[in-house]
């Protein structure tokens, strides 16, 4: 059984007045077996943030339905859907969404500290994580005084900590520099390789060319989709970049 | 059409801001309206006319002076809130091609309209309610003589030069934060000065010591004179105080909680803890001001309202006969007064009640355990304001003939009567001399018993003249020669106005026809006394206002501020695995302990001054604890009530914010 089934998946958005009806998602199937890393591509209105909500419980479908461990959590109540989320889901934000009223360790602890969990148990879990992620050395400071690179490093150790599934990752590198965007992208795959299963959307070529499969998005369906299969990154990086421009250029022979 | 492009844009921009510049607005135009109704009122020429207008106008001047100077902290403190708000509007105007120049020219159209339009409107409002406000200030005055009102043009003129002088400053110090910023800065506006507060130990220390201080002041004052001397002292502690606990304070005890893992770590305080530090730093100074003007209004008005209810009372302290005529013991001047009452007594109408002529020898004198002496001992230490009495010898056969006793007394015996508390002392020691003391009484035609007041009196009988001729002698002559007086005190009855025209005319007819009399009315008091006291009123129910206005302005902004910069909060903490209810419920608990941790400290202030106060209307005699307490307990229900109404209307704006997409 795959970790993560998504099943003909339809968003449509209704303007708040009524009047006109945009569609965001048409029909998206695809599913994530455990222990993949997986990129979801597509240009700015492709649907990927939508898709990516849909799958984050932030969102609800049109129609469709989402399967993680063969549990639909479309049909979650609202009331659970938090603590759903909280165990069972990481995110990493294009935009860090770190608090500032918290230290990095306490951003780090917020979902454990949510789900009740005792503060020796917490740092337990955290040093491992701390030294994996190279933050061990600024867990005392807030946010608003460190680099992008370590703020979204302790984004991931948030996202790790709760030992989630699924790790959700929108643009993480949208907002890094290039030097500490290959530094994550580095660690996503180290994170990987651990069995960690990934699903992360981008635009970012470079950020595409590490995952292990990568989908394509255009108007609210999958296109086609690339498996890494033996390429290397530089390899796997090229045929991205080669699929976008036939997408692009309007080619529907791909799939 | 190029010439008005930035009138237009100045105007565009006001009307998207109206959210903020809505209250601004408001803010200018009661600014405006009270300081002009203030400045009329005290500027209205018919005012001189009335009695005890000399205190009334410095009350009335002295409002106008504290109106003008907290419009301009309050006009200035809404300003930059604004600009704050709108830097990042700024910023975008700058990136898409607007030099300093163009920003600035746009911001003096903006000024330029907000100003005018509020001078407008402001001096529209003053002057419909100047006329109001004068009928509500000549009821409480108890005029029955009309007084004409007729606008102030004069007044008219002063505010506007006055608040478009404000406006100017406001606007050269929005040029001056344009000037010294970059586009970057300014679009960054919103989102500086993000770091965690500091607690300073120190700046805690201080303020604590300074809130113990100004309490410890307020709850140990004995005397009223002390009371008045010290006030101004223990109200700027307690400011410092406050100031020092919002800023360090509060983030000293949050820190200090937050040190505590096994406290820290759980769901419930996390959250609030770590939020609390944050908003504290942002909100403090904000939180302290409101505290401290909640405070002022209180004190303001729950000690003016309790002085002009109790202003009946004042006057029978200070007045236990309707009338006092005091002449030398002389037979012809003895008989001048008898005459002179009796015969405008005939001519008014009135009946005498309670007529009482006794001689007597008075002196202000210093009374300590069982001594009362003429003068302040030589090697006294301390405050001699809390041993300062009157003294009222008088001899026993005038005593027997008022009180309609039949007492007898030894030489060195004595009768005597304490006005305040008792005297408790088998012998008194006049000076150098000793008596033993017959009878303490418990009452005396002449004056009531209380438990306090602000200054004691004695009254003490002595067996004859003789003794009484003996004292005299021994009294130090060096001030004026001590000589034996007579005095005639008595109760009038009929209505207040023939009471007031019999007094009237009775001290006209004795000042003019018996030199070196006195005569003392209650009634002709009365009238000076409500001028004193309901012109206390009314500034404190109008500065009362002022302040509440300013409070609710600063309660609204906080409240806009907070709603921003929660709004991201709330989306972030949603992302990260929080339920809405959860993330709602915990804000929600937090604004209220931000909003009402100032009311609280109010409470508590007014009821550490509680002493104070009591003690500083003894000064004007008020010795009615209980009807000064019904007045503050009254005042802060009242206020806080209102403070709940505020906070809840301003909760909606804040909740508005939060849910914006």
């Amino acid at each position: 059984m795959p970790l993560l089934e998504v099943k003909n998946l339809k968003k449509i958005y209704t303007t708040r007045f009524g009047g006109s009806q945009v569609q965001a998602l048409e029909n998206v199937s695809f599913s994530v077996e455990e222990g993949e890393y997986v990129a979801i591509m597509g240009e700015s209105g492709s649907g990927k943030t939508t898709l990516l909500n849909i799958l984050a419980s932030l969102d609800k479908p049109t129609g469709g339905e989402v399967l993680l461990n063969g549990r639909d959590i479309v049909g979650i109540k609202d009331k659970e859907l938090a603590a759903f989320r909280r165990s069972h889901l990481g995110f990493v934000f294009q935009d860090f969404n770190l608090l500032d009223t918290f230290s990095i360790q306490d951003n780090i602890f917020l979902p454990l500290v949510l789900s009740g969990k005792s503060y020796a148990e917490m740092s337990r879990r955290l040093s491992p994580i701390a030294e994996q992620l190279g933050i061990t050395e600024i867990l005392k400071k807030y946010p608003y005084e460190v680099s992008g690179g370590q703020k979204q490093r302790s984004a991931v150790a948030r996202a790790l900590i709760t030992h989630p599934q699924l790790i959700l990752a929108d643009e993480p590198t949208g907002a890094l520099d290039s030097k500490a965007a290959a530094h994550l992208l580095r660690l996503f795959s180290d994170i990987n390789r651990g069995g960690q299963t990934i699903l992360m959307v981008t635009h970012s070529t470079m950020a595409a060319s590490h995952a292990g499969r990568v989908l394509f998005i255009k108007d609210g369906v999958v296109f086609h989709q690339i498996y890494r299969g033996a390429m290397t990154n530089e390899e796997l990086y090229q045929k991205v970049s080669d699929t976008l421009t036939a997408l692009t250029t309007g080619g529907g022979g791909l799939a | 059409m190029r010439k008005l492009f930035y009138p237009k844009l100045a105007l565009t921009n006001l009307k998207k801001n109206r959210s903020t510049y809505f209250p601004y607005m408001l803010t200018c135009i009661v600014s405006i309206a009270t300081f002009y109704t203030m400045y009329s009122i005290a500027d209205n020429p018919g005012l001189t006319q009335m009695p005890g207008y000399g205190t009334l106008s410095m009350i009335l001047w002295l409002g106008t002076v504290i109106i003008a100077l907290f419009s301009t902290a309050l006009l200035f403190y809404t300003n930059s809130f604004l600009i704050k708000r709108r830097k990042k509007e700024l910023g975008l105007y700058s990136i898409l091609g607007m030099e300093k120049r163009h920003i600035v020219k746009t911001l003096f159209f903006e000024t330029l309209f907000t100003s005018v339009l509020s001078l407008a409107l402001g001096l529209l409002l003053g002057a419909l309610f100047s006329k109001l406000l004068f009928l509500i200030l000549l009821y409480l005055l108890n005029l029955s003589t009309p007084i004409v009102f007729a606008l102030s043009w004069g007044g008219m003129g002063v505010t506007a030069l006055l608040f478009a002088g404000i406006f100017l400053l406001t606007l050269l110090t929005n040029f001056w934060q344009i000037h010294v910023s970059n586009p970057i800065t300014l679009l960054k506006g919103g989102q500086t000065g993000e770091k965690e507060p500091k607690a300073s130990w120190l700046l805690t220390l201080i303020g604590i010591l300074a809130l113990g201080g100004g309490y410890g002041i307020a709850l140990t004052v004995q005397s009223p004179l002390d009371a008045l001397l010290l006030f101004f002292l223990a109200a700027l502690l307690v400011i410092i105080g406050t100031f020092a606990l919002f800023t360090s304070g509060s983030i000293a005890l949050l820190k200090l909680m937050r040190r505590n893992k096994r406290f820290y770590y759980k769901p419930k305080n996390f959250i609030s803890v770590s939020g609390m530090i944050y908003r504290m730093k942002q909100n403090a100074v904000g939180l302290a001001n409101i505290c401290i003007l909640s405070t002022m209004v209180l004190v303001v008005v729950s000690a003016t309202v309790s002085l002009y209810l109790g202003q009946e009372r004042i006057l029978d302290e200070r007045f236990p006969l309707d009338i006092t005529i005091e002449c030398a013991d002389d037979q012809a001047q003895v008989d001048g007064v008898r005459l002179a009452v009796k015969e405008q007594q005939e001519k008014s109408g009135v009946a005498i009640t309670d007529y009482y002529e006794y001689r007597n020898f008075s002196f202000v004198g210093f009374s300590q355990q069982n001594m009362i002496l003429t003068d302040i001992p030589k090697d006294f230490q301390g405050n001699a304001t809390n041993y300062i009495c009157n003294v009222i010898l008088l001899p026993l056969e005038d005593y027997n003939r008022i009180q309609g006793t039949n007492e007898t007394l030894e030489k060195d015996e004595v009768l005597l009567f304490a006005h305040a508390g008792q005297f408790a002392s088998q012998t008194l020691w006049l000076d150098e001399r000793s008596f033993s003391v017959k009878k303490e009484l418990d009452s005396f035609v002449l004056r009531e018993k209380t438990e306090t007041a602000p200054q004691n009196s004695f009254y003490v009988v002595l067996s004859d003249l003789d003794v009484l001729a003996e004292i005299m002698a021994a009294y130090p002559q060096d001030s004026e020669p001590a000589f034996l007086s007579c005095t005639t005190q008595f109760n009038l009855a009929g209505s207040d106005e023939t009471v007031t025209a019999f007094s009237a005319a009775l001290r006209e007819e004795c000042k003019s026809s018996i030199p070196g009399v006195s005569v003392d009315s209650r009634s002709l008091n009365r009238e000076d006394w409500y001028a004193t006291f309901g012109g206390f009123l009314f500034l404190g129910l109008f500065l009362g206002m002022l302040f509440m206005m300013a409070m609710v302005l600063i309660i609204y902004y906080k409240q806009i501020s907070e709603g921003y910069d929660d709004h991201d909060r709330f989306e972030i903490m949603q992302k990260v695995g929080m339920s809405k209810q959860e993330v709602k419920k915990t804000i929600h608990k937090q604004i209220l302990m931000v909003f009402f941790l100032p009311l609280l400290l109010a409470c508590v202030h007014i009821a550490a001054a509680f002493p104070v106060i009591s003690k500083l209307l003894l000064v004007f005699s008020m010795t009615d604890t209980a009807l000064n307490l019904t007045c503050t307990v009254v005042t802060v229900l009242f206020f806080a009530l209102l403070y709940a109404v505020v906070y809840s209307l301003t909760a909606r704006a804040y909740y508005r914010i939060i849910q914006e997409k």
